[in-house]
């Protein structure tokens, strides 16, 4: 009985922890750098029944990241309301991409590498096909256990611009990644140059003091060469960081 | 049985009293030091933000954004402190036309495009089911300097009524002196 009892705690918890993403390939969490002129771009989707859909769907999504890789028009604004009672916040995030760019790569791009791991199943395309087979870890890990440096502090480069996707709280780790890597790309754009304005006003009167603030920052920018290079899922807070990395022109 | 009923009657005064506290404040060893305490630098000048939302995702974008206008807020004052400091040097500080070169031009500079401000460090803590998210803003002087030295020639006219004889070139050099600003 006690053993049954045993057994049932230790398929429960690894049955969580199997659902909580712990396999992943290792050019999921680190994207090598690709060979001069091509570029690498991951693809991902969740459980189907039937593999081959499920590849479908990831070279799907490979092939829109490379897309936006190439160039992406983003649209963002943030504003803030407040009155001393009320807050408001409002924030806009608009993606778009030219479709005949993703016709170019569709006939083009070329298999790098594939894994199907207990969550979903993974895909690492090249824009151009590749005459050498390029060195690529294949083998599946887990997460880094150690929280990496960037999801607290943005790296500091002179070729670079970096920025940093964050999500939480989501029930398909397919549309948490998706969520976290576009974050990244807006905070990338964000970093780069932003439109700011705010009105802010103080009123005091015997008792209260009431800061009132109209806040309101925009950009409206086309994108290229941003690359998601890094992601990291924190198991313990369930959350998700992307990390966007654009060689600076 | 007395026993029993004490500790029936406390549980629902410790809930009640557990929840007269309003939404939960952040304990201060979870404040980030450089939220309380911003870095000084000679080349950057730094602001922090933080916003508490359900979102984590909204607690880190509106944090992002208090961070920034932080950062136009204190650019507007510096550059019209600098400006001011240019024009009463070249004695010509109390002229109406001064003034108001000086606070068109440090208005336009702090709403003007912010170009380079970064979010350089960043930390989400929880709060019973808010997430807190603290930001770091840094903004590079050099990028300070370019932009008041590109809205101070687009306002040319206003500046040349206020003084007709100063050379665009004082203006200038006066700007690249200002290594003091970012402290």
């Amino acid at each position: 009985m006690k053993i049954g009892l045993k057994i049932l705690v230790f398929l429960a918890f690894s049955w969580g922890s199997l659902d909580a993403q712990t396999i992943i390939p290792g050019w999921f969490e680190n994207l090598p750098d690709a060979p001069a002129g091509n570029m690498y771009a991951v693809g991902y989707s969740g459980k189907y029944i039937n593999q081959s859909i499920a590849r479908q769907a990831a070279i799907k999504k490979a092939l829109h990241n490379m897309v936006k890789q190439q160039r992406t028009r983003l649209v963002f604004e943030i504003e803030e309301y407040s009155d001393g009672r009320l807050r408001l916040l409002n924030p806009s995030l608009e993606l778009s991409y030219d479709e005949s760019i993703l016709n170019r790569i569709e006939a083009t791009y070329a298999t790098i590498d594939s894994s199907i791991t207990y969550d979903g199943y993974f895909i690492l395309i090249s824009l151009n096909s590749l005459q050498r087979a390029p060195r690529v870890p294949s083998d599946d890990t887990g997460w880094d256990e150690n929280k990496p440096k960037w999801t607290t502090s943005l790296p500091k480069s002179k070729n670079f611009n970096y920025g940093v996707g964050i999500v939480s709280n989501y029930s398909s780790w397919v549309r948490a990644w998706n969520d976290a890597d576009e974050y990244a790309r807006f905070d990338l754009g964000k970093n780069i140059k932003i439109d700011a304005h705010s009105i802010h006003a103080i009123e005091r009167d015997n008792k209260y003091i009431i800061e009132s603030k109209i806040l309101q920052q925009s950009y409206d920018e086309n994108i290229e060469g941003a690359i998601i290079v890094s992601r990291w899922y924190d198991a313990e807070n369930d959350t998700y960081y992307s990390l966007c990395r654009q060689k600076k022109l | 049985m007395k026993k029993l009923i004490i500790i029936a009657l406390m549980i629902p005064l410790a809930l009640m009293l557990v929840n007269c506290g309003g939404k939960p404040k952040a304990k201060m060893n979870d404040i980030p030091e450089w939220y309380l305490n911003p870095p000084k630098a000679e080349d950057a000048f730094y602001e922090a933000g933080d916003a508490a939302k359900q979102s984590m995702s909204l607690a880190k974008e509106s944090a992002d954004a208090r961070a920034r206008d932080a950062i136009a807020r204190t650019l507007e004052v510096k550059v019209s402190n600098m400006l001011k400091n240019f024009m009463q040097q070249s004695g010509m500080g109390d002229d109406a036309e001064a003034l108001e070169f000086t606070s068109s031009v440090s208005k336009q500079v702090a709403n003007t495009v912010l170009r380079g401000v970064q979010i350089v460090k960043r930390e989400m803590k929880t709060e019973g089911s808010q997430y807190h998210a603290y930001s770091l803003a840094e903004y590079n002087l050099n990028s300070l300097i370019q932009e008041t030295v590109n809205e101070a020639k687009k306002q040319k006219a206003l500046y040349n009524e206020a003084k007709a004889n100063l050379s665009f070139d004082d203006l200038e050099g006066e700007i690249q002196k200002l290594e003091a600003v970012g402290n």
